[in-house]
């Protein structure tokens, strides 16, 4: 057996492992966090701006907003869901370039030629990209707050908090499926690239979901991140949760917790195991 | 007789492959591996033999558990490398991908440390095994260097201390010195004498026959998905006792080489290689003193011009080229497919 000793604290000691070797890459690549940081406020400005210009002041937008949505802090509510969006979309495309850039290095046959379990590997990856998106998510929100004049402590913050925490769990869990995705067509940048108005739209990053037709509604209530962004946005701006109530809402996103993660790994391992059978994850 | 480390059953494999001709594809079933049995001793240096295509590598991924067999199975130090994958694992180091599986943005210590843990070797002994393989290998020099600064010598050291992080019993080295310069694949090779006689078994694939040759205790010859011919490298060359081999070069067409094939005596004609017009032949016969006068006439009557005769010892791969009919040299994945 060599030298390996497995035991539950060498099994942590591999997910601290992977996720202390991406941070190192990342360092390695100098720049590259700041200018993630800055990408929200881009992608929440134009949509301010664009609702500045059509509803023709910045007053008449906020009351045109109040009418449709229920507040009428437009800038707050877009520079949330911009914030939110970032954090689905980080961990996404970290998980989705892992696994492309590892077939390309070909590190991914490296790492299943190890006897360390593929969910601890995913588990540091998907701990890394959390930290990321959590730093982008607060570094938007801040510089977001004081470029747009706009406060966002000013509503429930633990509640918004524990929204967001709680639907981080299902994000693990579309990260397993999207790393599946990834490993069964090869391919990431046309799928992340499609994968991310998809996202946004569902989520509601720029307006109510109330605003779809019924079909695509209750599509988007199936996507635990559209219920994350609600839950963030109702606890700060004292919007409603989806069905009224806060504890439905809850236990929503608690099933999606329980729920969505099982099912990814479990998507996850029978690609992985197609694979095997066919002609290996190496292949690109 | 030595306990059996690694044992095939029927092992085989096939995939399915597409012909693609400009948008269409056309689906084709390949068989790389076609029902392989084999005994590997706890111990031994044992060598797989073949061209390019013939299924080496496609063996050795499904032993070290990256593919799953179509049929068949096989047990790596005890362990079934269908039910008991991770102990397989754990029980092995490889060296697959040549240069290919290292993190070029980590330093050399940060990618044994990264790979050490991802084999559950407990941290201390991490330590241990990193500085151990810094003198065994000489790496103390650029260990703290990022991997793209590497040459690709070191890379391919690197590349083998990382199979080595784990002091697995079992080895698993695929063409290990393929992008070495000629004192370091020297090196790699004492090095793996010497993890042989530390007691650490070696599977390892070449397709240079004096390596295995130098290496191997046992050899086997695989071609076309099947194992041809298993033995000692002594074994393998003493069953061309009989058989003598002549190597021709000059500028020799194909249809020189048919009419060679059927002159009396003659066992085999192979193009061992070609370039820049100019041919290398191997002609193996019964006995070269009595027919080398019919072969050069019979070369020359037909137009070629022979500038070089040499008569020489049985080699391995003069065992494959009677075996097969063909050289080493020709990749043999077009000839391995089936139509599906």
């Amino acid at each position: 057996m060599g030298l390996s000793v497995f035991s539950h604290r060498s099994s942590l000691g591999v997910i601290l492992t992977v996720l202390k070797a991406r941070f190192l890459i990342i360092s390695r690549y100098r720049g590259s966090l700041f200018l993630e940081s800055l990408l929200p406020l881009v992608f929440a400005a134009m949509p301010i701006l664009i609702g500045v210009a059509v509803a023709g002041g910045d007053a008449a937008a906020g009351q045109n907003f109040l009418a449709n949505v229920g507040t009428a802090d437009y800038k707050l509510y877009m520079l949330l869901g911009a914030s939110v969006f970032i954090v689905v979309s980080t961990m996404l495309w970290i998980v989705g370039f892992w696994i492309r850039r590892e077939m390309e290095m070909g590190t991914l046959e490296s790492i299943y030629l190890s006897p360390a379990k593929r969910i601890h590997v995913v588990s540091g990856i998907a701990s890394y990209a959390f930290i990321r998106s959590s730093i982008a998510f607060v570094a938007a929100l801040a510089v977001g707050s004081l470029v747009f004049g706009v406060n966002p402590f000013r509503g429930e913050v633990y509640a918004a908090v524990a929204f967001l925490l709680l639907g981080l769990v299902p994000l693990w869990g579309l990260a397993f499926l999207f790393g599946a995705l990834i490993l069964k067509i090869k391919e990431a940048n046309s799928v992340i690239n499609s994968l991310q108005w998809v996202v946004s739209f569902f989520m509601g990053v720029f307006f109510p979901i109330a605003a779809f037709p019924p079909i695509l509604r209750y599509v988007a209530l199936t996507f635990p991140p559209t219920w994350m962004n609600q839950g963030v946005r109702a606890s700060l701006l004292n919007l409603s949760y989806f069905f009224e109530a806060w504890y439905i809402h809850t236990a929503v996103m608690f099933v999606f917790a329980a729920v969505v993660p099982l099912l990814g790994y479990s998507i996850f391992l029978s690609t992985e195991k197609r694979l095997k059978r066919k002609e290996g994850v190496g292949q690109y | 007789m030595p306990d059996v480390i690694i044992k095939m059953e029927e092992l085989s494999k096939t995939f399915i492959s597409k012909d693609r001709k400009g948008l269409r594809s056309k689906k084709r079933e390949v068989q790389a591996l076609k029902g392989v049995n084999l005994e590997i001793y706890d111990g031994e240096i044992f060598g797989l033999l073949g061209p390019n295509g013939a299924g080496k590598t496609t063996l050795i991924k499904c032993l070290t558990t990256l593919l799953i067999p179509t049929s068949g199975t096989a047990w790596v130090n005890g362990y079934n490398i269908l039910t008991h994958e991770n102990m397989v694992r754990a029980s092995i180091g490889c060296m697959l991908m040549g240069e290919r599986g290292l993190y070029w943005k980590l330093t050399g210590r940060e990618n044994l440390d990264y790979f050490g843990a991802l084999y559950h070797v407990p941290k201390p002994a991490r330590r241990k095994r990193i500085e151990e393989l810094s003198t065994l290998l000489s790496l103390g020099d650029y260990l703290e260097r990022s991997v793209e600064t590497y040459s690709s010598g070191q890379k391919m050291l690197l590349a083998f201390a990382k199979a080595l992080i784990n002091d697995a019993p079992v080895l698993f080295l695929d063409e290990p010195t393929v992008t070495m310069d000629v004192p370091t694949a020297r090196k790699l090779r004492k090095i793996v004498r010497d993890l042989n006689e530390e007691g650490h078994t070696i599977f390892y694939t070449t397709h240079l026959m004096l390596e295995a040759e130098e290496l191997c205790h046992r050899v086997a010859i695989i071609d076309r998905g099947g194992v041809i011919e298993l033995g000692t490298p002594q074994e393998l060359k003493s069953s061309l006792v009989t058989e003598e081999v002549i190597t021709l070069e000059g500028v020799i067409q194909e249809n020189v080489v048919q009419n060679l094939r059927e002159i009396p005596g003659v066992k085999s004609a192979t193009i061992k290689s070609e370039s820049k017009g100019r041919t290398t032949l191997a002609v193996i016969c019964d006995d070269s003193r009595q027919l080398l006068p019919r072969i050069i006439e019979t070369m020359v009557g037909n137009g070629a011009t022979v500038d070089f005769i040499k008569p020489h010892e049985v080699t391995l791969e003069d065992v494959f080229i009677a075996r097969t009919g063909r050289s080493l040299g020709v990749d043999t994945r077009v000839v391995a497919q089936k139509e599906g």
